[in-house]
């Protein structure tokens, strides 16, 4: 206990450790495993001073660490005691089968703790004293009671005895069952605390590491500051000397000069002097003459002033030091500094929208910030001088969504970290981009067949934007609704798409920059059924008119002018015709005209460059379907470079279906109302070709679209 | 009725056969030559009749046209009987080219010595027929008939007597209007007897006038250098003229080839 309590004080005297060491807080270190056998203890002792000795035992702080986990090792040494000798217990197998391997058995605590006692007990009965004694070496009577009241064991014999005549006893067996409990929760409770104190080591460990690192912080800090200051009193004494010297030149300067002109002075004076002299030795007539003059000039000397005041004085003004800054310095040791310049990050794809953008920054450093101000200005040419309005927000994260910016535009963006000391430098600056504005998709102009729909829009945006993206949902099918197929990359503003024939489609278009994705446009619903086309109005010859809902073409009476048209590539000029705009896609198409029975009409194909001055038919590059009615009379012509079989219908088509082939290269009219095959054209098609109608005489045709083809036309 | 092939060749990945058989209407053995495609193996084809012209048999069309490539592809089955009834032996059947043996016409007649046997158009538009779809592979749905000169004359009043029984109908320079053409009048004053009126009920430009059935589907192709033409034989004019009037719609192709130039012809079916 002595030792025990000597070394505890050795704690509290015990300075703090110039380093640390870690040590082995396995509580069942083998190495240091007590042996249970009694026997052994010499060796023991010897083997935990051996183990002791390797760990650096003689540093203080570790003994008293050591102790500070309730190490073993303590009980160890108090097992120096030579003059003890460890009792050997019957129980000792027992005691071992606790299972308290290693470290200190319970056999040997019970023996310390049993120590105590007798040592109390010792003192109290000498009795007990000389009982104890006849025990140890009596091994064929071993007690087999317990007197509760003596806490201690004797036999049941002597129970009779004076001593314990009144006192409670239990079987020997209950009363080491007892103990081992007692001790066993004994046990629990210094493990637990072994685990407590574990914990708090490391986290001390931490702690030291921690002020460590707070300690080169502020060491630098200081260092810092501290080195300010002294350059800033090096640099005030400097000026100051230097100022000193600079009044030191200027006074010798000014009275150098002062003598000097003392010392000219001087030589006027010995001059006039020395003319004056002589001038009382000349004789008595030059004297005279020179007499007058000499007095002018002297009287004229004397009324210079001469000045004999002093140009500067020898004493130097008190130099005021002043130290304010340097205190404001010293008082800045405290404060924080300013922050370093915020990192702003470039932009994040698709984050914009069109009307915003999602800035973000970082900070790395630990610098301690209370806001942040982020500037922003659009990107402009730098061929435009005028200025560009700037604006300023302030905010506590690192983030911000800036709104109410122009779509498809580029913006430049910096910001400023600020704490109370004062504003950080400024960021990089960073350009960000608002996505573009959705386009609009012309549904005016779009093209479609069975296989395929060719759409095209405007950019909705005044800059060009780096490509456009086509989504398709497909209608009316409800385990495909929701599954949006999208095309990517497009570069231009118009798109050939590949799609199922006989289904119906909703389109959008989005437009892409740098900064994200537009919103969808309005959207556009293409059917693929039959073929669908618009007339091109830049073809039509002046007479014709079309339709508002571009399908029926009108060839009226009047004639707005009769002079001659110039020729032209795209317009038709001698027949009276109007092409319309096939997508290109070879496929097969289909559509019908519809026409009055005594109307003279040309239906057919042309190519794109076919003649505009020439009549349908009357080239390689159309083949038609020409009837006129003259003479009461149906006449019909197929007609494809000016030649024409000879064909009589006895019919006369009111509805005529189309059949254009690119595959088989054939061209195929049809009498739509009654299912008859009319003509076939073999035509090897080159180029695309497009629909083409004229209208001799006056009169109209109508012109239907997005039919699938009737099954007698799919024969062919 | 028992049907016996007389010979099978392959052709164009189908099989271009001949068949004889004991004729109920006309009482004798005839031959037919029937063309099956590969399709027939698989499913039930559409037929196309192919009726020949003067002299011709069985075999002018299958060996003359090179049709059967065209019919491969459609994959129709494409049936060619012969012209008239052979081997009755009756008195004056082989005196001339254009009337009895190799010229029936296809008409029933009802002059002796022609009445048992010369009744081409029961044997074209019945026994054939039934035939054909007991012991072949065809869609009875899906008839089509067509001919040549004589047959094109047959084709004709076959599918204008028989509204709705066949698809469609193509002449190849038909006699249109046999009433007032030569070989008509000779041929019809043979086997129906000198009364005219009973003549309209094979002509096929008197048909389309009194012509009320159901829509009805013709071609016909004519050569413009067809010699015969000229001569006044086939008169297509008037069968046009006839249609146009009663609105029975025909495609009418004049062809710069001359009479005997058959076209393989893609048919509606």
């Amino acid at each position: 206990m002595e030792e025990e309590a000597e070394e505890e004080s050795g704690l509290g005297r015990s300075a703090a450790p110039k380093d640390f060491h870690f040590y082995h807080m396995d509580l069942y270190d083998s190495e240091d495993r007590l042996q249970l056998f009694p026997g052994d203890s010499s060796r023991i002792r010897r083997e935990v001073t051996q183990a002791e000795d390797d760990r650096e035992l003689g540093d203080e702080f570790v003994d008293e660490h050591r102790l500070g986990t309730l190490g073993y090792p303590s009980y160890g040494m108090r097992r120096r005691d030579p003059g003890r000798e460890p009792r050997d217990w019957g129980e000792a197998a027992e005691a071992e089968d606790l299972g308290y391997g290693g470290g200190q058995g319970p056999l040997d605590q019970c023996q310390d703790l049993r120590e105590a006692y007798r040592y109390t007990h010792g003192r109290a009965s000498e009795e007990y004293e000389c009982y104890v004694i006849p025990e140890e070496e009596d091994e064929e009577e071993p007690a087999d009671v317990f007197c509760i009241t003596c806490k201690t064991p004797v036999r049941t014999v002597e129970k009779d005895f004076d001593t314990h005549k009144e006192h409670e006893v239990t079987p020997i067996s209950k009363a080491l069952e007892h103990a081992k409990d007692e001790i066993h929760k004994n046990m629990c409770k210094l493990e637990q605390q072994i685990i407590e104190m574990e914990n708090f080591a490391s986290h001390l460990e931490e702690v030291f590491i921690t002020v460590e690192e707070n300690f080169g912080r502020q060491e630098q800090n200081f260092e810092c500051h501290y080195n300010g200051i002294l350059e800033t009193l090096a640099q005030k004494y400097e000026e100051k000397i230097q100022a000193l010297g600079e009044k030191k030149r200027e006074k010798l300067e000014a009275l150098y000069g002062q003598l000097v002109s003392c010392g000219e002075n001087l030589d006027a004076c010995r001059e006039l002097m020395e003319t004056v002299e002589e001038m009382c030795h000349e004789e008595k007539v030059e004297f005279l003459k020179d007499a007058v003059a000499m007095t002018d000039r002297l009287g004229k000397f004397l009324k210079t002033k001469t000045d004999v005041e002093l140009s500067a004085q020898p004493e130097f003004e008190d130099q005021t030091l002043d130290f304010s800054d340097v205190e404001q310095l010293m008082d800045a040791i405290n404060t924080i500094p300013a922050p370093s310049a915020p990192v702003i990050n470039p932009q994040a794809p698709d984050s914009a929208t069109g009307s915003s953008v999602r800035v973000c920054w970082s900070l790395y450093s630990d610098d301690t910030v209370e806001s942040y101000q982020l500037s922003y200005r659009p990107v402009q040419d730098s061929s435009s001088g005028k200025d560009r309005a700037e604006f300023t927000m302030t905010v506590k994260e690192t983030y911000c969504s800036v709104i109410n910016l122009e779509p498809n535009t580029q913006y430049e963006f910096w910001v400023v970290a600020q704490n109370r000391t004062g504003p950080s430098p400024s960021s990089e600056h960073a350009v960000y981009m608002t996505a573009p504005s959705p386009p609009s998709i012309k549904t005016e102009a779009i093209r479609s067949c069975e296989e395929a729909v060719l759409i095209c829009w405007e950019s909705g945006n005044l800059n060009p934007v780096d490509s456009y993206t086509v989504e398709l949902i497909q209608a009316e099918t409800p385990e495909a609704s929701g599954v949006t197929e999208s095309v990517i990359g497009i570069p231009t503003c118009e798109s050939l798409i590949q799609l199922q024939p006989r289904h119906s489609y909703t389109i959008y278009v989005r437009a892409l920059n740098m900064g994200g994705t537009s919103a969808r446009s309005e959207p556009a619903t293409v059917h693929t059924t039959g073929s669908y086309f618009q007339l091109n109005k830049d073809t039509c010859h002046p007479w014709l008119t079309i339709s508002e809902d571009g399908f029926t073409v009108v060839r009226s009476e009047k004639k707005s002018f009769r002079k001659e048209l110039p020729p032209s590539k795209t317009q038709f000029t001698r027949c009276v015709a109007v092409m319309g705009n096939l997508i290109p896609v070879r496929g097969r198409h289909y559509w019908e005209v519809e026409v009055a029975e005594h109307l003279d009409y040309t239906v057919g194909v042309a190519c794109e460059d076919v003649p505009k001055q020439e009549d349908l038919g009357a080239n390689s590059l159309s083949w038609c379907m020409r009837h006129t009615f003259v003479s009461k009379r149906h006449r019909y012509e197929f007609l494809h470079n000016k030649t024409t079989p000879d064909i009589r219908i006895t019919v006369a088509p009111r509805k005529i279906g189309v059949l254009l082939d690119y595959e088989n290269a054939k061209l195929s009219f049809f009498n739509v109302d009654i299912a008859q095959h009319l003509y076939t054209f073999s035509c090897q098609l080159h180029q695309f070709v497009h629909p083409c109608f004229s209208l001799e005489k006056s009169g109209c045709l109508k012109i239907c679209n997005g039919i699938s083809m009737p099954k007698h036309v799919t024969f062919f | 009725m028992a049907l016996k092939q007389i010979s099978s060749i392959r052709c164009f990945g189908g099989l271009q056969k001949v068949f004889e058989h004991s004729s109920v209407e006309l009482k004798c053995k005839m031959k037919f030559a029937v063309y099956l495609p590969s399709q027939a193996e698989s499913g039930k084809c559409p037929a196309l009749y192919w009726l020949s012209g003067l002299t011709c048999t069985e075999q002018n069309f299958i060996s003359k046209s090179g049709y059967q490539q065209a019919a491969s592809e459609p994959c129709l089955v494409v049936i060619a009987p012969d012209t008239s009834p052979r081997g009755c032996n009756i008195k004056g059947e082989d005196d001339s080219w254009d009337f009895g043996t190799g010229a029936g016409f296809y008409v029933n007649a009802t002059e002796d010595p022609w009445k048992a046997n010369y009744r081409m158009y029961s044997y074209v538009t019945e026994e054939l027929p039934q035939l054909i779809n007991a012991n072949f592979p065809v869609d009875p749905q899906r008839m089509s008939i067509c001919g040549h000169s004589m047959g094109g004359h047959g084709a004709l009043i076959c599918a204008l007597k028989n509204p709705g029984k066949y698809r469609s109908v193509s002449a190849f320079a038909p006699i249109c209007n046999p009433l007032l053409c030569p070989w008509g009048k000779k041929a019809f004053s043979g086997y129906l007897g000198p009364d005219e009126s009973k003549w309209k009920a094979y002509d096929g430009t008197c048909l389309v006038k009194s012509y009320s059935g159901s829509q009805i589907d013709i071609l016909i192709d004519q050569g413009k250098d067809d010699e015969i033409l000229s001569n006044g034989q086939l008169l297509p004019d008037n069968f046009i003229a006839a249609c146009t009037e009663k609105k029975i719609p025909v495609v009418f192709r004049l062809q710069e080839e001359s009479h005997r130039r058959l076209e393989g012809n893609q048919q509606e079916c």
